[in-house]
């Protein structure tokens, strides 16, 4: 997901832009000589200035120097390309935190969190010997650890942790 | 001497004690376990303590904390996921050593550092603290306001990389904090009618996201890493004493930084592990070696954030004043057991505060013992799969924004998507470092700012008037101006700071 | 061994996790069968996590089940309210319910109110105190208040909590009572009590409206001294600190108080057990004993006796909001 700096830089300026149009239609406090809405706009305006900057390369030459050094000190086989589908893969953990907020207060911690170490750990490229157990142990030491030791209740659901 | 007599007394307690070794436990764990915060620590204790002793429970808190404290570097030095938020400033830094082999070192400077630091930030306390205290007191909005600048003009210097693309994650990570309606003037922003929006975006989760779910991600994106030579760790404190001879200057600086820092009202140890670090890099006689796995900085900063922890009690015992959120939980405690914070406290329970000064010192002392066998525990997950470890990890990520949330599930969105913003950024070279900074201090700008001007009638003069506020001031803008000034003579003779900005490999890059 | 075949051991298995699933149902019997959460609207360390955390202990120890309170912060106690009205009303969710219900609907923040709630118990009430530098020149609230009236608009200021807050009323209450506009003294929006408490000491403002309670490490450390109380009789933990009744005459008909309450609907059974439960530990002498070593206000009223005094209350908040510019519409 290297994306260019004029991508980059783009997206910060909209964001400063709409900061500044969001923060100006906010209305002043009584009694208080700076408003709600001169925070976001300072903001706004000091993204679009670095998206400025940003976009015309400028303080480039920082992050070469640093990712030079950086490749200096690393082995070389993890300078090789992967494939690009790899990148993707990235989208998961998101996705599976997502599933967990949507899931797990109808189907309770311990299915949601034994569907997610399940499904990373078989991206990770798991084998399923490995994968299945950890799925059932790992969420149930988790619950062990929040709700005895912490003393945080998980969502109960369909199964219902104190026995 | 009879106080001191009858302060052992009081600690050398067996529900004392056990209350120590329990807690000792219990906040190396948290610490050590990815998005859980010392505080996040010590709120969970809150309904032990109400079960216990005073001194006991008093007990369990110093501990806890200075332990999770400590034990938020393991992970950080491990796997470069920062247990706590004190931890993330030198995470790269010791996370460079250990792939350079050098993981026993590492985990050793933050443990022993660590250790000698919460006892030079105890010594403070003891000795310092109605000093300190009547500084920190002085402290208005104006002072805070140039305290949380300081604090922001840090955020170009902690990342390696443009310090444009730095601002821009700084001021992202202050357009965030505008989210609800927690600002001077009590009105809803960018909350789109969402209930959860009105109530912002709290630091943990987000800390969460960027740091450790974006980690993860990253993870699944690259190849395995090369195995670290699955071999037993060596001496964790071998080299430590030579270290300790080679830096003294770093550790002293470190360790005052820390207390000072420690002291102010609402800068914790977050802050001051990133002053710090910032601080060590700018006064070294090597900076181009940070960031590639140097002792140096890991040191300053890891003295820093433990010396800030015992520092962080003097405002809170003598004024209530917590100093961080740490001691904002213990005040409350100490109302809850008698102890109310003021200065009688140190005349008529003059034994009370004895005792805490022997539990802050007893508690630094167990860490070294108590984080070896923790070290070598928490090593073992460096040989263990990477496909067995991240899965938990991630569900960790879920499980503690949500518990530190108060069971709200808006965090656990709030992760992934910091998650999903934390690794695009850091794949194009904003350093997430800064955006966390902006996260943490931008409500204390914005309402130092605002309430400073209305106090003042809207006149900016107070603000270099007042004799700590122009001191502030002075720093802020030499801070400003100290690298456009470096920038400018670089340019003139010939981009030559670039060179020593980013070590030996610059001329070769040169376009 | 033999015997224990895929199939027996499949029934065994959905038998169990039947009954798991209707052990629930059966327990209903008695209220709690399981653990009860208690969300608190405010931050771990403040006044209203220390009520909720000592009502939840106490009701952990008569009542068998564990009681787990939950800080649910952020939005000046949107966020928490609206978790506690939007809980399931079966009597495991339940919460502290704060002054500033009667409060955020007059902003348009939110359209929760106070009858978004079964009320369980009203279990204190705090009310607001003035206070002043130790050195400041004012001996008395008479001093201070004739001081404020000689000033010109705008230049006393004040602080305590944020804008719109309970001290911020308790302000533009007392300039009410004594005659003057509502923004006769500044406000200063501050992040809660203890802040301004040290701002008031480090002598950035004038007075500071927050309850005695929260200036006490102020006022015990010698830096501040209260002078009134905005409240019908003197605090037995601060008896030297007058009523703002016996040293001007005035009375500002406002506090901060919290309560125990669940979402809407409770079942009347549930509802019942608890408040019978929370009628004993507000009578109990740890709850007095810790009330009084926090020097927090006890105040009592049962389910149907906290309702209307929540409604009482919203209209009064409504008043003040009204006079001083803070409601919306």
């Amino acid at each position: 997901m290297l994306l260019s700096d004029k991508l980059t830089g783009g997206v910060v300026a909209v964001l400063g832009g709409l900061a500044f149009a969001y923060g100006s239609q906010l209305p002043p406090v009584p009694g208080q000589q700076i408003g709600p809405s001169a925070f976001p706009m300072v903001i706004g305006t000091g993204l679009v200035v670095c998206a400025g900057l940003i976009m015309f390369g400028i303080g480039h030459r920082f992050e070469e120097v640093a990712e030079a050094d950086v490749a200096s000190h690393s082995a070389p086989e993890e300078l090789e390309p992967l494939p690009a589908w790899r990148n993707w893969l990235a989208l998961l953990p998101p996705a599976l935190l997502g599933f967990y907020a949507l899931a797990s207060e109808t189907l309770g911690f311990l299915p949601t969190a034994a569907t997610m170490v399940l499904v990373a750990s078989l991206a990770f490229g798991a084998r399923p010997k490995l994968a299945v157990p950890l799925a059932l142990v790992a969420p149930f030491v988790i619950n062990l650890i929040f709700l005895k030791l912490l003393r945080v209740p998980l969502p109960g659901g369909l199964l219902p942790f104190p026995w | 001497m009879d106080t001191v007599i009858k302060a052992f007394g009081l600690v050398f307690q067996v529900d004392v004690m056990v209350a120590i070794v329990a807690s000792a436990f219990y906040g190396l764990t948290v610490g050590a376990l990815p998005g859980l915060s010392a505080t996040m620590a010590t709120a969970l204790l809150v309904p032990v303590t109400f079960y216990l002793s005073p001194i006991a429970a008093v007990a369990t808190i110093i501990t806890a904390s200075a332990m999770a404290i400590f034990s938020g570097d393991i992970p950080g030095c491990l796997l470069r996921i920062p247990g706590t938020p004190a931890s993330a400033a030198y995470t790269d830094e010791a996370y460079a050593m250990t792939r350079k082999g050098q993981a026993e070192t590492a985990l050793g400077i933050c443990l022993w550092f660590s250790a000698l630091g919460g006892i030079a930030g105890t010594l403070s306390l003891m000795l310092i603290a109605p000093l300190l205290a009547d500084i920190a007191l002085s402290f208005s909005t104006y002072e805070n306001f140039w305290l949380a600048m300081l604090g922001l003009m840090c955020s170009t210097l902690v990342a390696r990389s443009s310090p444009i693309k730095a601002i821009a994650a700084m001021l992202l990570g202050l357009l965030i904090t505008c989210i609800g309606i927690d600002n001077p003037g009590g009105v809803p922003r960018f909350t789109f009618g969402s209930t959860d929006l009105l109530g912002g975006i709290e630091p943990i989760p987000a800390l969460v996201g960027v740091f450790a779910l974006a980690e993860v991600m990253r993870a699944l994106t690259e190849r395995e890493p090369p195995k670290i030579e699955s071999r037993r760790l060596g001496s964790i404190l071998k080299g430590q004493w030579k270290l300790t001879k080679e830096y003294p200057k770093q550790q002293a600086r470190g360790n005052i930084v820390g207390i000072i820092i420690g002291v102010l009202p609402g800068a914790g140890a977050d802050m001051a592990a990133w002053v710090s670090y910032a601080m060590s890099k700018r006064f070294s006689k090597t900076p181009e070696k940070f960031g590639t796995g140097h002792p140096e900085g890991l040191i300053e900063a890891g003295a820093s954030n433990n010396a800030s922890l015992a520092s962080g009690w003097v405002p809170a015992l003598l004024f209530g004043i917590p100093g961080d959120t740490i001691t904002a939980i213990a005040i409350g405690v100490l109302y809850m057991k008698g102890l109310n914070p003021g200065p009688s406290l140190f005349t008529t329970q003059a034994e009370s505060m004895y005792a805490l000064y022997i539990i802050f010192i007893l508690g630094n002392i167990i860490m070294i013992p108590f984080g070896i066998v923790m070290i070598r525990l928490a090593s073992r997950i460096v040989g263990a799969p990477r496909s067995a470890v991240m899965p938990v990890i991630m569900v960790f990520c879920a499980v503690g924004a949500f518990a530190t949330a108060g069971n709200n599930l808006f965090a656990v969105w709030c992760v992934a998507a910091f998650g999903l913003i934390g690794f695009v950024m850091e794949k194009n070279g904003y350093p997430v470092a800064a955006m966390v900074l902006g996260i943490v201090m931008g409500t204390m700008v914005e309402q130092s700012f605002v309430t400073s001007l209305i106090k003042s009638d809207g006149s900016i003069l107070p603000f270099f008037e007042r004799p700590i506020s122009s001191v502030l001031a002075a720093m802020t803008f030499a801070a400003l101006l100290w690298p456009l000034l470096a920038w400018s003579l670089g340019w003139l003779k010939g981009r030559r700071t670039v060179a020593a900005y980013g070590g030996r490999q610059a001329p070769n890059t040169r376009a | 061994m033999t015997f224990l075949d895929r199939r027996s051991v499949l029934q065994g298995a959905a038998a169990g996790v039947a009954g798991l699933i209707a052990a629930p149902a059966i327990g209903q019997a008695k209220f709690p069968s399981r653990p009860v959460t208690l969300i608190c609207p405010w931050g771990a360390g403040g006044g209203t996590d220390a009520v909720v955390r000592i009502v939840a202990s106490l009701m952990e120890k008569s009542l068998g089940q564990p009681f787990s309170v939950v800080n649910r912060t952020g939005g000046s106690g949107v966020v928490g309210h609206s978790a506690i009205a939007t809980a399931a009303p079966d009597g495991y969710t339940l919460g502290i319910i704060t002054s500033e219900i009667a409060m955020m609907h007059h902003q348009g923040l939110t359209q929760l109110t106070y009858a978004s709630y079964t009320p369980l118990a009203l279990m204190n009430d705090d009310p607001p105190g003035i206070q002043v530098k130790s050195d400041s020149p004012y001996k008395d609230v008479k001093q201070l208040a004739d001081a404020i009236k000689a000033a010109p608009v705008g230049k006393f200021k004040a602080s305590g909590t944020g804008q719109g807050g309970i001290w911020h009323l308790a302000l533009v209450g007392w300039m009410q009572a004594m005659g003057l506009a509502p923004n006769h003294v500044a406000w200063v929006p501050s992040n809660g009590a203890a802040p301004a408490m040290q701002d008031l000491a480090a002598g950035g403002l004038d007075l500071v409206t927050c309850s005695v309670p929260e200036a006490r490490a102020m006022i015990d450390a010698g830096r501040a001294k209260s002078l009134a109380i905005m409240a019908a009789a003197r605090n037995p933990q601060f008896k030297d600190v007058p009523t703002l009744k016996e040293a001007m005459g005035l009375e500002v008909p406002l506090g901060s108080w919290r309560g125990i309450g669940g979402p809407k609907n409770l079942p009347p059974e549930v509802a019942r057990i608890l408040s019978a439960e929370l009628k004993a530990i507000y009578d109990s002498q740890e709850y007095r004993d810790f009330m009084n070593a926090r020097g927090l206000t006890m105040k009592y009223a049962d389910a149907d006796a906290f309702g209307s005094f929540m409604g009482e209350s919203d209209k009064a908040m409504g008043a003040f909001m009204k006079a001083g510019g803070l409601a919306k519409g």
